[in-house]
């Protein structure tokens, strides 16, 4: 074999395995906080530690949220953590099409379950592109003529301002905004999805499972951990979709403002958020 | 496993069409059929009187002896290719209604158990046509020796006894050697796609196949001597990496050969062949 | 490349490919010619195992030599006896090469390899890959011969048929030097220049129509030899096992283990009942076997299974539905028993017939399975030269012989297993020198891979040093000429699809159908001379037919229906060979049996039948030779009469 032979394969062989690799670690890794950060707007309730007067369960969720929302925000090296994500993302995005264009789908012939799961990898990968791409561009870079009600989302007032968008409006369901609902069921659907099929077989690819038990086995748990994903993911949408808007503004305010009552670790948080707010805004 | 398994698919429905065969009805086959390389398909129906325990290869000969088309113009016989007739040769596969398996082992009882009922014949799509139904496998023996399938002995002559092997180890290596290098986990295989050009064959995906081929041989004492360069093949492009996982293969193996096993095998190969060398310096 | 001289390979079944390889490995350039892929080739379908002696046979008294006696005793005495002795003695040996080659042969729980009782000796000496050890020999030899291909060693010609071989030279001096050969793709026929050619083209098991054979197994090419001038010898002697599946297309094996198990073989007793079995009766069932030999009933030994079977359908017409099929009944037994006892072999039966063993009797007859005879070969004696035969050897006798190489064939004689043309050899179940009037099971096998390794040598040995004009220096017009002839042979066929009377009896398929069921019927089981006398006619009568053969297809391309009408007319030739042949030997030794002389006749017969092309009258003309003997002398063939002899009765499951 000429050297030259050589290092494509190894070239090969390093795009391939970092192409599954990225697909686990940042990206999946991410999105598993992702998920439970915004499914926080369902179950924040049970955290009582941003309880203060008055707070319901629905309170305390927003208030959880606002607050998960704001820690991620300022986080120190939040620009590398961005970047490096993105990067992977575009890594896994760009390597992941071409890979998926070398194949021919032929579920039509061969109806197998595995089949129709490679098949459904790639489809939820094109989709969860897309989708991936509206998210951030909407919230993360601001191109609210592509929400409905032109909401603008802000990370100081996180889950009032994601209703909205998830919506299209403030208060009620636009038609548009059923449509970016149902859109975004779909899309973190697809997201979850691709990952657990993707641990899945990375797990085959790596050599991890190897008999057909093993495979089996890992295959219930990936589907156990996607279906924990799913509920997350569902959650959240619900949580915001029928979020009570007035209320969620009023718990942000409640936030910003000094009557919210803080532990001490917390209270740091809350100091710096205040400072970030005028930069920021 | 093994082949109850690999024929589940419709296993049922194909054992509820022989209990309800009908006895001398006949059947009609569709055939796709082309005179030869770039020349233009055409489908041909024949009716083919079903005789007890008739499968497919039956039904050619009979179109071989007879052949006129349904439409009563006579035509050339049907090429095609077969040799053992026991399912243990490879030779007679093609795609039966739209689905990859052999002939010679498809009864008629199973999928055409009643008077006029239509069986559908087609060439391999992963591979181009020769003639008709006869397609020309050259890359799938290409591949085993892409990935160096074989024991590196060192001579024919006498030398003693082989290495020593126990049960379990033989009993492994036996599930995957009975491979008939048929193409059904190619044909498939969503990853494995056509490619009529010989040159970039050795960059192409190479299919379970080879894989499980190549498994085959890492497993042999005196075969794992060229385990190196085996997954240097199969670490490259179109080797183990390119598989998806689509495990269409493993389905349509008419050996039930564990090829998903083998894929995850050779996968873990992979991994340690490349940290192996990494950590030797190597490029 | 050093050596410019070149070895042609004909066949790529165990035979050629062994000798690919052993020639190639010498350092000669080897051109590899099969009809299928060589891993596609017939060896892939047997089963049962491969015989050699072993260290555990031989420490129970065992030994190479007994193996030997054993094959002389099951070939009933008309094999060459110094090529089965060197072949019994190569056996350990060519196993430990196999199993260097990653053969996965069974293993014991210590990790040794495994071993199984066969038809035709009492000790264990069957070595095997579970149930498809052809299939995994095949398979390890196609791998050596993919690794010398691809360092260029080997050229493959695959989908390449092989048409004539070129003789140059008349008579004594007739010499092979190249062979004709036509794409089956493209139909391009070529010649090609060789210093030898090795035909290893295997059985001609569709002579008899629907055999236990592979479709390509048509005998075409030693037809083609033996019409070329190459003598054909104990072409009667053809291997019919006695259960198999008959098939709208092929029969295939069923093993006999069935039957002692408890199945029982029976057809309705009123000739052309159509009833379903079993709405049959007992008291309307004739159980052949029981009623014919009370006493053993269905466990009568195999020849006698299959001549009764025989004789009830084909002599009787009471086949069933008028067919020649038989039931072979277990649905009395218990399912769940039979499942864990016979599963493997139901299942076969349930994929191929579609039927449940276990619910439905199954349909079985025998079928033809193997061809003892072959081209004539000769060779060169080796050191083992008694000053008198052998008369008898019991196991545990002392051994008369060592088992190094050379004792039973000079190894690397120049004529070792050459035919009577000189560079023309035959090997494996072509040729005709190992297996007498009847093969042990197993020893096929062998005998294939023993003649590549240990012939192959010979090949190499002729070719350097037989002295001869390199054949790329022989004229071209040797060659020309062999092309032309084949060439319109070709283009006579070709042209008639044009004939056009569209008349049944000129389709080759029918004219094939035909031979096979008068083959089939005349020169099996049961022969007889009146028997084989009309069989001769009827052959006159598809040869006559033959001649105005229309063909069906005039493509220049992937002309599948030529290739077969042509082989049609080369099988006509053999049965006609297998036929006379089998009517001039009057007596009955091992798989030929006459009604009309049922008794092995040693003074008249014990001679191998030669049979020879008479180009002019288009005819065989047998005569009969001295079998090559000297170690071992004539005795009876008694066991399996003999019911004491448990161990040579026993058919273990598989065996084939
Ligand atoms: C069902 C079955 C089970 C058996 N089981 C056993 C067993 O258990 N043990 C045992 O010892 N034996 C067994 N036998 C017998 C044994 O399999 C055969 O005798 C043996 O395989 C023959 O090998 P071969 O190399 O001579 O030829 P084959 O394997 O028949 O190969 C012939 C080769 O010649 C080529 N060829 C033929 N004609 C042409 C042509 N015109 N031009 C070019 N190439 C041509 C073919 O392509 C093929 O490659 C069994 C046989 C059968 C049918
Ligand atoms: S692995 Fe199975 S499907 Fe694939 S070639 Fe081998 S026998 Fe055929
Ligand atoms: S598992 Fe791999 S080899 Fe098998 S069908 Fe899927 S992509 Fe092809
Ligand atoms: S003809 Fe050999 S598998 Fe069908």
């Amino acid at each position: 074999m000429s050297e030259n032979a050589d290092s494509t394969q190894n070239r090969h062989f390093l795009l391939r395995r970092l192409h599954s690799l990225s697909g686990i670690v940042p990206i999946g890794v991410f999105l598993i906080v992702h998920l439970v950060t915004n499914s926080t707007i369902a179950w924040g309730g049970l955290n009582s530690r941003v309880d203060q007067e008055g707070f319901g369960w629905i309170d305390r969720s927003i208030a959880t949220f606002q607050h998960e929302v704001s820690f991620i925000n300022n986080m120190p090296l939040l620009l590398l953590i961005e970047i490096t994500l993105w990067s992977a993302i575009g890594f896994h995005s760009i390597l992941g099409v071409y890979y998926a264009m070398s194949g021919k789908g032929n579920t039509g012939a061969y109806k197998y379950g595995g089949n129709l799961r490679y098949a459904l990898q790639r489809t939820t990968g094109y989709f969860g592109i897309f989708f991936i791409f509206y998210h951030v561009a909407t919230l993360r870079w601001g191109w609210t003529w592509l929400i409905p009600g032109d909401a603008v989302w802000s990370h100081e007032a996180a889950s009032s301002t994601f209703a909205a968008a998830l919506r299209g409006s403030p208060e009620e369901f636009t038609a548009v905004g059923m449509v970016v609902a149902v859109f975004y069921f779909f899309g973190v659907s697809s997201l979850i999805f691709h990952f657990a099929n993707g641990l899945w077989s990375a797990a085959i690819t790596w050599g991890i499972t190897i008999s057909r038990p093993a495979q089996k086995r890992w295959g219930f748990m990936c589907a156990g951990i996607g279906a924990s994903l799913m509920i997350l993911a569902w959650m959240s949408i619900i949580g915001f979709a029928t979020l009570d808007y007035d209320r969620a503004v009023e718990v942000e305010n409640a936030m910003h403002g000094e009557q919210i009552h803080l532990n001490s670790e917390d209270a740091l948080d809350a100091v710096t958020l205040t400072g970030h707010d005028d930069t920021d805004g | 496993m093994s082949e109850a398994e690999a024929y589940s698919y419709d296993a049922d429905m194909r054992k509820a069409n022989r209990k309800q065969a009908v006895e001398g009805r006949s059947v009609i086959f569709k055939i796709k059929r082309c005179d030869g390389p770039g020349k233009p398909t055409r489908w041909e129906s024949f009716k083919v009187p079903i005789e007890t325990g008739a499968n497919v290869i039956s039904s050619l000969n009979w179109i071989a002896a007879n052949p006129v088309t349904v439409e009563g113009t006579k035509t050339t016989p049907v090429v095609w290719d077969s040799s053992c007739l026991e399912e243990v040769c490879g030779a007679c596969t093609m795609l039966i209604n739209g689905r990859v398996r052999q002939s010679c082992s498809c009864l008629i009882d199973e999928y055409a158990p009643k008077e006029g009922d239509t069986i559908s014949l087609e060439p391999m799509g992963k591979f181009p046509v020769i003639r008709d139904l006869w397609v020309d496998r050259q890359r799938l023996f290409s591949n085993l020796t892409r990935v160096k399938a074989w024991v590196p002995i060192d001579g024919t002559y006498n030398m003693g006894a082989g290495p020593k092997e126990s049960h379990e180890q033989q009993q492994m290596r036996y599930a995957l050697s009975e491979c008939m290098s048929c193409g059904c986990c190619l044909e498939a295989c969503p990853q494995f796609t056509k490619e009529e050009d010989e040159s970039k064959w050795d960059s192409s995906f190479v299919g379970a196949h080879a894989i499980s081929q190549a498994r085959y041989f890492n497993e042999h004492e005196t075969g794992k001597q060229l385990k190196g360069e085996r997954m240097d093949a199969l670490s490259g492009a179109g080797g183990i990496n390119d598989c998806g996982n689509a495990q269409n293969c493993v389905k349509v193996c008419p050996k039930g050969i564990p090829l998903t096993e083998s894929i995850g095998s050779i996968g873990r190969s992979a991994t340690m062949h490349a940290i192996k060398q990494f950590f030797q310096g190597k490029k | 490349m050093a050596d410019q001289k070149r070895v042609i390979v004909v066949g790529g079944g165990l035979a050629g490919l062994a000798a690919s390889i052993r020639v190639a490995e010498a350092g000669m350039a080897v051109d590899l010619f099969s009809m299928v892929p060589v891993k596609r080739s017939h060896s892939v379908c047997a089963q049962g195992g491969i015989n050699a002696c072993n260290d555990v046979a031989r420490q129970q008294g065992y030994s190479e030599y007994q193996h030997f006696d054993e094959t002389l005793i099951g070939g009933d005495f008309l094999n060459d006896q110094h090529p089965v002795l060197e072949m019994t003695n190569w056996a350990p040996k060519i196993i430990d090469l196999l199993d260097r080659m990653g053969v996965p042969f069974n293993r014991s729980s210590e990790g040794f390899r495994d071993l199984r009782l066969f038809g035709g000796s009492l000790f264990k000496r069957t070595h095997f890959a579970g149930a498809t050890t052809g299939q995994q020999l095949l398979y390890a030899l196609d791998e050596q011969t993919r690794r010398f291909a691809s360092e260029g060693k080997i050229n493959m010609k695959e989908f390449w048929e092989f048409l004539w071989p070129i003789i140059e030279g008349e008579g004594e001096d007739a010499r092979c030097v190249g062979i004709v050969a036509q794409d089956m793709r493209t139909m391009q026929i070529q010649s090609f220049r060789a210093d030898a050619v090795i035909m290893a083209t295997g059985g001609c098991g569709l002579v008899f129509g629907k055999s236990t054979n592979s479709v390509i197994c048509t005998g075409g090419a030693a037809s083609r030899c033996y019409q070329a001038g190459a003598w054909y010898g104990n072409a009667e002697m053809i291997q019919v096992h006695p259960t198999a599946i008959p098939g709208a297309d092929k029969c295939r094996l069923m093993s006999e283990s069935a039957r002692g198990e408890g199945g029982r073989v029976w057809v309705p007793a009123k000739k052309g009942d159509t009833r379903k079995p079993a709405d049959i009766p007992d008291t309307e069932r004739y159980y052949i076997l029981e009623e014919r030999y009370p006493k053993y009933g269905n466990l009568v030994p195999r020849d006698i299974a299959t001549r009764e079977i025989f004789d009830v359908c084909v002599n009787e017409g009471m086949g069933i539905n008028g067919t020649n099929q038989v039931y072979l009944d277990l649905t009395h037994m218990d399912p769940e028993y039979l499942t864990e006892k016979l599963g493997g072999i139901l299942d076969i039966y349930e994929k191929f017939v579609g039927e449940d063993p276990r619910f439905n009797p199954m349909r079985i007859f025998p079928a033809v399975h193997y061809s003892m005879g072959g081209l004539w070969t000769t060779y060169t004696a080796g050191d083992y030269q008694p000053d008198a035969p052998i008369s008898g050897f019991k196991p545990g006798d002392s051994i008369p012989v060592g088992s190094e190489p050379g004792q039973g064939m000079k190894v690397g004689a120049h004529n070792n297993a050459m035919t009577n043309i000189t560079g023309l050899y035959a090997f494996g179940e072509v040729n005709f020198a190992y297996h007498g009037a009847t093969r042990l099971g197993a020893n096929a096998l062998l005998s294939c891979i023993f003649d590549g390794l240990c012939n192959g040598v010979s090949v190499v040995n002729y070719v350097r040093e037989g002295g001869h004009t390199p054949a790329a220096e022989i004229d071209q017009s040797v060659f020309d000429a062999a092309v032309k002839q084949e060439q319109d042979k070709h283009d006579n066929l070709l042209k008639s699809t044009s004939n056009g009377t569209g008349d049944r009896k000129f389709n080759p398929y029918q004219i094939a159908f035909e031979l096979g069921e008068e083959m089939n019927s005349a020169s099996t089981v049961v022969k007889t001379g009146p028997g084989l006398e009309k069989c001769l006619g009827k052959l006159e009568e598809l040869k006559d037919r033959y001649s105005k053969v229309e063909l069906g297809d005039g493509a220049m391309w992937t002309n599948q229906s030529l290739s077969f009408t042509r082989s049609v007319g080369d099988m006509i030739i053999i049965g006609e060979a297998i036929a006379k042949a089998g009517l001039l030997r009057e007596e009955s030794r091992g798989s030929h049996y006459r009604t009309d002389f049922p008794e092995r006749d040693d003074d008249k017969f014990w001679k191998a039948s030669v049979a020879k092309f008479n180009a002019s009258s288009g005819k065989s003309d047998v005569e009969f030779v001295e079998v090559k003997a000297g170690l071992v002398k004539l005795r009876p063939r008694d066991y399996g009469k003999t019911e004491s002899n448990a161990g040579a009765k026993k058919e273990p499951v598989g065996a084939s």
